[in-house]
């Protein structure tokens, strides 16, 4: 009912003051007192958990040092496609060959009241695109998509999705966050806060976006998780981090000089204040910005990979070429042990409502070819095995025309009750079609998957038991699926 | 809502049903609750004959006569169907959807470690339901609930949803109101609306089967189409006779109504009543204590008691400027003035400290920074939020402003409380003529509980659920900010660890039903999108008697004589090129022209009115720029009158909107409790009323009319009386607790929304209670509790760790020494400028926009050169804090935040060396240094310290920041020189090199740590 109520599952913050004592905290970070301090040396953060532990006397670190899963994980890394504005599953990936019979008829009463907004929209529309089966699993695939189409046999595809919000933006941050406003965090603050990073570094939750895609914060948000776990946007040029660099008009041997002379203040107030573990911490963190400048410019340059490489993701033609860098960023930064990342499209290319053939065909034409060389180039490394790719929009599309006065060719307005998304590498059994739409494409009957059920598997998938991963919020054991029941989904994994 | 998480099931008979109908030019929906196929078999199970057995063994133990678990009875059918707490139990034909099979089939229920039931009786639920849930109808001895379709059926979940936006309480279109039976017999112009028995003849049904309303009008109107399902409903109800309720039923309910949260309860028990903090506070005497000398004040006696305990005292007295520093920054917020630091430290009057605190208590920032806190809790933001929209919010600054003002003026916090309430009831204010600035106030006040998040002016947010959800932040944000207690829980359950039943929940909502009814909703602005036929209604106040005409009028005359003025100086210009005009025009429309133009508006003829229509406005209009085309005298004396209007109007007075919650008259529609929390599921129907279990030995909660010639209900001013009687339980000890946490960084209860029996125990329950008390008894007065705080001695401690403290106390929970903070979000940013003298201190008014560039980040828009705003006047946006100020975790309110976190992580430092912004604010800084003590570097360096750290620096200190200096020009030097600019170059130089030293001492831990 309310997403934001997980008050159901608090348990009583007693049981955690008694489950961690100080001295197993100092055990676990360290020795005595500047063990917490040492903690930070890997970039921390260092604050009460919640008051429960505050009161009872007990500091928690929140750090991005790699913790263990709840279980062995398939997944080491999640690269997330996120593609923006909700692509048309009856037209790439659930073929409805009844709706030619249908072409161009009302729908009727019953099914026009379950849809909302329906007054712009118009008959029954088949897909004017062609399915053709492909690999050995005979996955019925777009013809736009003939990339893709050669790694069927790679990837689940999730023909029974479902979402409760028909609008992109709640239904975004529905997707990302579990619920459709603003202030909780997303499943790559999640994953970070549950399994930290093996890279010291670099963030451990990236987010992506070729411009001008970056959608609004609350979609690579921490919420209320510590803000360590916040989604660090790399940006393409310049500058990857904001504020990563100094100004320029700052000559380096004036920056060198500054950094020399706060160092011994901050030192010389450090040790008039022994027993202050704050105090180490926010030095150290001084280190980590620097470290972090040289790493996250290198981490992004592309130029270091071959030409055949940067060929394959499509670098060589303008139509590809964004999306294509964005992809192959992704690949680096996972390579070099991101945990998370998240790639935004161009702000809601997807969102097809008129011309429907060539809007679709332009969407197709700028991600299939660099999706397509993301598989490749992960398999051929052998990261596909421990990197999870997750393809999908915030909702589908209707299988009814929507044909503005405006408008010269027609497109299709938002459907959330059916739509398709697909997973592979990371431990997904690829060549699965798991559930099905009902004939015309409109609603998921068979299999349904809902958004937590989503969430639910891509946590599985890492190691991670979406009813154990719990932050204590105002007193409240909240998670990611929030409260009602969710579901793995098992016939998709291997 | 209740889609979002439905259960993923199998094809379901639902689903199989639209598709069957996807296609089909079909006529009725009688088939909708048919019956499969398989239930036409002779074997189907008979619920009396072959499931009752089964629930008689397992389940009725729990859900039977006498004990109704989860409000659920399982002896008949239709008892089955109306279901419990969590809705339906059963839906005939589909065991998938009917929760009664699902908890059995997973083996919830029986619970724990009950025997569960056998495969083959599960089985037979299974058929038994999948067949139609068939019975023989002897266990139906109840016809009164059985009744197919109810009044209570049709009117509250159809007709109140559907219909009542248009023919309700405000709009009555066709003249008649779709709210009672009554009102259904009676009808509007066209008749009655039902003709009992007489589905063809009630005009109802004809216009809902003509498509009224349809999906056409949710845009304007925020109803969704009726579905088949509904208008058979309706059908069936007045085929059946159209009956009322029975009247048995209806007396039954009422006085279960009545009687709800009254007397001996089930749910709420004396016992529960007996936990601390539902309990009035008792003053204790201050504890005996070995080290008397130690103690300043009762404070001190309580806790330097439990310190002993362990064999601690309180760290020494910190030094003089560490006090000062620190009080400066607790009580305003900013920094003191490097002549106030000299001043304090030449004082040596015995109460120096004493009056500082009474200085800094009079100053008008106090308010600016503790009314912060309170914002904090109370969800204030200056925009809506929403996804995606997040639109301003336009006149919430105006609380802000009230926040501001009341804490700088000492209300008494009873008062506070009581305006931010029920400002509204305290006053006949609908006709008042000339309110007072303390009643327009309070009428301000009421916008506390308008501060949460509300997206309901857009067309996909504002349907009954939406609505719902903001009623049920703002109930969050007022019992966690105001009460402590954790009621959202209640939403939909009886909460699981406090005695709050989910009827409580209602009764607590339906207190503000007057002010925020779903059923007749106020938007929070105009509605978007431009395609709606209809603006509905609006919530802000606008206010006669504020006299912004009155108080415009001479700046209005001021505009006027200046436009007289300049047309007086256009006039013959304007003349000349009339005539000029005229020529160009055929001679024919000339004269008709000329005399249409002196004719008088309402005189003209038709021939007149279009000559003007057509021809006027290319001779008359936007002629004072034409005629400054024409002559360059005129030019010269048009820009300056047009500049001198542009100015006055400057002067006028904004609209005086406010942004309040208040009681709309006339009776609200009625609260249900709401199974499960779901918006159309209606449970029983409550009254307001407060949490039961807050009774003990405190004044009832009572609602009575005020005598007002204007109607009003006096629910909230109950609520307000009844929260702030002397000894309330809660009312007083959540205050102290805030002002407490804010002052050392913990609350004595570290829970401070959560006071029940989930949140942590007070750390010092006797002091907490010693404290509410003495709130109490000095008038509910905030600042004296300030001043109670700040003068004792544990206030005045160190903050050193030592040896013993650091053993005995290692995480301060005794309060052995005081705690090394960060300065928070606004502190940092606010001193910053403050030192670098860049701070517009004004106070109060809109607030300052903010921009968020191609990056991401987001900023002030200052003009440059101009001073900045402190922060709590830069727009609070829920989507896109300042990037500086989120870093430094300034919350995101959603709803609202008791308590910040304060992290400290690797963006901070990027933030503070590499942001633009605070590069230019340290130039700035060392440019108003040297303004002040000149070019002598040792001076300088005293002074940057002075400024930044309110001390002068040690010997060690200064040497380091003279050769830094130095140093620094060196670099500076070098990299001038490698251009000739047209400054001095040594001075140039000079002056970057203080600014990087001012840069550094602000990015050190001495500025951003608060000992």
């Amino acid at each position: 009912m309310h997403s934001n109520c997980c008050q159901c599952r608090f348990k009583s913050s007693r049981v955690q003051q008694n489950g961690l004592s100080r001295r197993d905290f100092f055990a676990r970070v360290g020795d005595g007192v500047y063990g917490a301090a040492l903690a930070y040396m890997l970039g921390g953060d260092l604050l009460f958990p919640n008051p429960a532990m505050a009161a009872a006397g007990h500091r928690k670190v929140y750090d991005l040092k790699p913790r263990s899963s709840h279980f062995e994980p398939k997944a080491k890394a999640v690269i997330q496609l996120f593609m923006a504005g909700g692509p048309s599953q009856v037209d790439l990936f659930d073929p409805k060959p009844l709706l030619e019979k249908y072409a161009g008829k009302p729908p009727s009463r019953e099914l026009a009241n379950d849809i909302l907004f329906i007054s712009a929209s118009g008959g029954f529309m088949p897909s004017p695109f062609t399915f053709a089966k492909h690999g050995q699993s005979g996955m019925e695939i777009s013809e736009l998509m003939p990339y893709l189409a050669k790694h069927v046999d790679d990837i689940a595809l999730i023909r029974s999705m479902f979402t409760t919000s028909f609008t992109h933006g709640p239904g975004t941050s529905l997707m990302h966050t579990g619920a459709g406003l603003h202030g909780r965090p997303t499943m790559g603050a999640w994953t970070t806060y549950a399994l930290g990073s093996v890279n010291q570094n670099l963030p451990a939750y990236v987010v992506l976006a070729e411009p001008p895609g970056l959608p609004t914060t609350e979609n690579w948000s921490c919420g209320w998780l510590p803000p360590v776990y916040q989604g660090t946007r790399l940006r393409a040029e310049g500058a990857p981090i904001p504020n990563l660099k100094s100004p320029e008009d700052v000559p380096e041997t004036v920056l060198k000089s500054e950094r020399a002379l706060l160092r011994r203040l901050a030192d010389s107030h450090r040790d008039q204040r022994p027993g202050h573990a704050d105090l180490e911490a926010r030095i150290a963190n001084y280190e980590l910005a620097a470290r972090m400048q040289l790493s996250a410019t290198d981490a992004l340059d592309v130029s270091k990979e071959s030409e055949e490489t940067r060929e394959m993701y499509g670098f060589n033609e303008e139509v590809t070429a964004s999306y294509g860098r964005s992809c192959l960023m992704a690949r680096r930064l996972v390579e070099q042990g991101v945990r998370f990342v998240q790639v935004f499209i161009k702000h809601g290319i997807w969102d097809t409502h008129s011309a429907l053939e060539t809007a679709l065909r332009d969407c197709c034409n700028r991600t299939d070819k660099p999706v397509g060389a993301l598989l490749t180039d992960l398999k051929q490394r052998g990261l596909l095995d421990s990197t999870l790719i997750v393809w999908g929009g915030e909702f589908g599309r209707l299988p009814l025309s929507q044909l503005n006065p405006e408008d010269k060719e027609a497109g299709r307005d938002h459907g959330p009750t059916g739509f398709s998304v697909w997973l592979a590498g990371g431990g997904i059994r690829g060549g699965t079609v798991y559930g099905a739409t009902d004939d015309i494409g409109y609603k998921a009957v068979e299999n349904r998957v809902s958004v937590p059920d989503f969430h639910a598997t891509i946590l599985h998938q890492l190691g991670l038991d979406h009813e154990k991963l719990v932050y204590n919020h105002n007193g409240l054991d909240e998670r990611l699926t929030g409260v009602e029941p969710a579901r793995i989904v098992k016939e998709i994994l291997a | 809502m209740t889609q979002r998480n439905s259960r993923p099931s199998v094809l379901g008979f639902k689903e199989l049903l639209v598709l069957a109908v996807l296609f089909a030019s079909f006529s009725t929906f009688e088939h909708s609750h048919g019956q499969s196929a398989e239930a036409e078999g002779k074997d189907a199970p008979i619920f009396e004959r072959d499931v009752l057995p089964i629930l008689e063994q397992n389940c009725l133990k729990c859900h039977g006569e006498k004990v109704r678990k989860g409000d659920l009875d399982q002896r008949r059918v239709s008892l089955l169907l109306k279901g419990g707490e969590r809705g339906p139990a059963l839906v005939k034909g589909s065991a998938e959807d009917s929760l009664l099979f699902q908890l059995i089939s997973e083996g919830s229920m029986p619970p724990n470690k009950e025997p569960k039931l056998s495969e083959a009786e599960i089985d037979l639920i299974r058929r038994w339901i999948d067949s139609g849930a068939l019975a023989d109808g002897k266990t139906e001895d109840h016809p009164g609930d059985v009744a197919q379709v109810t009044e209570r059926e049709v009117l509250e979940t159809i007709l109140r949803v559907k219909c009542i936006v248009c023919h309700g309480k405000r709009i009555q279109e066709a003249g008649f109101s779709l709210r009672t039976r009554e009102d259904l017999l009676t009808g509007g112009e066209s008749g009655p609306a039902v003709v009992p028995g007489k589905p063809d003849e009630s005009l109802l049904l004809k216009r809902i089967d003509n498509g009224h309303p349809t999906n056409e009008l949710q845009n304007e109107y925020f109803v969704r189409a009726i579905t088949s399902e509904e208008i058979e409903k309706l059908r069936q109800w007045i085929v059946s006779g159209a009956p009322p309720m029975p009247s048995e039923v209806v007396a039954r309910e009422w006085d279960e109504t009545l009687a709800m949260g009254r007397g001996e309860d089930s749910l709420v028990s004396e016992e529960d009543r007996k936990f601390w903090s539902f309990q009035p506070p008792q003053r204790p005497p201050a504890p005996e204590v070995d080290h008397k000398e130690s103690v300043r004040t009762p404070i001190d006696a309580f806790l330097l008691k439990k310190m002993e305990a362990k064999g601690l005292k309180f760290s020494p007295e910190a030094e003089r400027v560490v006090l000062m520093r620190r009080a400066y920054l607790d009580l305003t917020g900013l920094p003191p003035e490097p002549r106030e630091v000299e001043a304090y430290l030449k004082d040596d009057s015995s109460d120096a400290y004493e009056q500082l605190i009474d200085r800094l208590l009079a100053s008008p920032h106090y308010g600016e920074r503790w009314g912060q806190h309170w914002l904090d809790a109370a969800g204030y933001a200056d925009s809506e939020g929403g996804v995606g929209g997040d639109h301003p919010r336009e006149h919430a600054y105006r609380y802000r402003d009230y926040v501001i003002r009341s804490l700088n003026a000492d209300k008494p916090y009873d008062q506070f409380l009581l305006e931010q309430m029920a400002g509204d009831e305290l006053f006949d204010y609908k006709v008042l003529e000339n309110p007072t600035s303390d009643q327009i106030d309070s009428l301000v006040a009421t916008g506390f509980l308008r501060m949460t998040p509300d997206s309901t002016y857009s067309h996909d947010v504002n349907f009954i659920p939406d609505r719902l959800n903001v009623v049920a932040d703002m109930v969050e944000m007022f019992s966690s900010s105001v009460m402590g207690m954790t009621m959202a829980c209640a939403r939909c359950h009886n909460h699981k660890f406090d005695p709050i039943p989910q009827r409580d929940y209602y009764r607590f909502s339906a207190i503000f039903r007057t002010a925020y009814d779903p059923y007749d909703w106020l938007l929070p602005k105009a509605l978007g999108g431009g395609f709606q036929k209809r603006q509905p209604p609006q919530r802000f106040l606008s206010i006669e008697g504020w006299k912004v005409e009155e108080k415009n009028a001479p700046v209005q005359e001021e505009i006027q004589a200046l436009e007289k003025d300049l047309e007086k100086k256009a006039g013959p210009l304007r003349e000349h090129l009339f005539e000029e005009k005229l020529a160009q025009l055929p001679e024919a429309v000339r004269e008709d022209l000329r005399k249409a133009s002196e004719t008088p508006e309402e005189n003209r003829g038709a021939l007149e009115k279009y000559l003007v229509e057509r021809f006027m406005p290319s001779l008359l209009h936007a002629e004072i720029e034409e005629l400054k085309e024409r002559s360059e005298d005129f030019r010269q004396e048009a820009d300056k009158l047009q500049a001198a209007i542009e100015e006055a109007k400057k002067k006028l007075e904004p609209e005086p909107k406010i942004r309040a919650l208040y009681d709309m008259g006339g009776e609200p529609t009625s609260t249900y409790v709401l199974k499960r929390g779901e918006p159309f599921k209606l449970g029983a129907m409550v009254l307001p009323g407060v949490p039961s279990v807050l009774s003990e030995r405190i004044t009832p909660y009572e609602v009575n009319k005020p005598p007002w010639t204007t109607d009003t209900s006096g629910r909230r001013l109950a609520l307000a009386r009844w929260l702030t009687q002397d000894n309330h339980p809660l009312t007083g000890r959540v205050m102290i607790n805030r002002i407490w946490q804010h002052h050392f960084q913990k609350g004595l209860v570290a829970t401070p929304g959560n006071f029940g029996h989930t949140g942590l125990r007070p750390s010092h329950p006797q002091l907490l209670d010693w404290m509410t008390t003495e709130f109490v008894r000095q008038g509910w007065s905030i600042k004296a509790m300030h001043k109670l705080i700040m003068t004792s001695a544990a206030y005045r401690q160190s903050s050193q760790i030592d040896q013993s403290s650091m053993e005995a106390d290692p995480d301060n929970e005794l309060l052995s020494r005081f705690p090394l903070r960060r300065m928070d979000a606004e502190t940092i940013r606010d001193s910053m400028l403050k030192v670098a003298g860049r701070l517009d201190s004004q106070l109060f008014g809109p607030p300052d926009d903010v921009v968020v560039k191609a990056d991401g980040e987001v900023e002030e828009s200052r003009p440059p050169g101009k001073s900045s705003r402190r922060s709590i006047y830069v727009q609070h946006r829920r989507s896109t804090p300042l990037t500086l100020l989120e870093a430094f975790d300034f919350p995101r309110v959603v709803p609202n935040c008791l308590m910040r976190r304060e992290s400290n992580v690797s963006t901070q430092a990027l933030q503070l060396m590499n942001d633009d912004r605070i590069r230019e604010t340290s130039r700035f800084f060392a440019g108003r240094v040297m303004d002040a003590v000149g070019s002598i570097v040792e001076n300088q360096v005293d002074r940057v310290y002075l400024a930044a750290l309110s001390r002068p620096p040690a010997p060690e200190e200064k040497k380091l920041g003279v050769e830094a200096i130095e140093d620094f020009t060196q670099h500076w030097l070098k990299e001038i020189e490698k251009e000739v600019p047209p400054e001095p170059m040594q001075s140039k130089a000079r002056w970057l090199a203080l600014a990087s030293l001012c840069h550094t001492v602000l990015n050190s831990p001495d500025f951003i740590y608060i000992d």
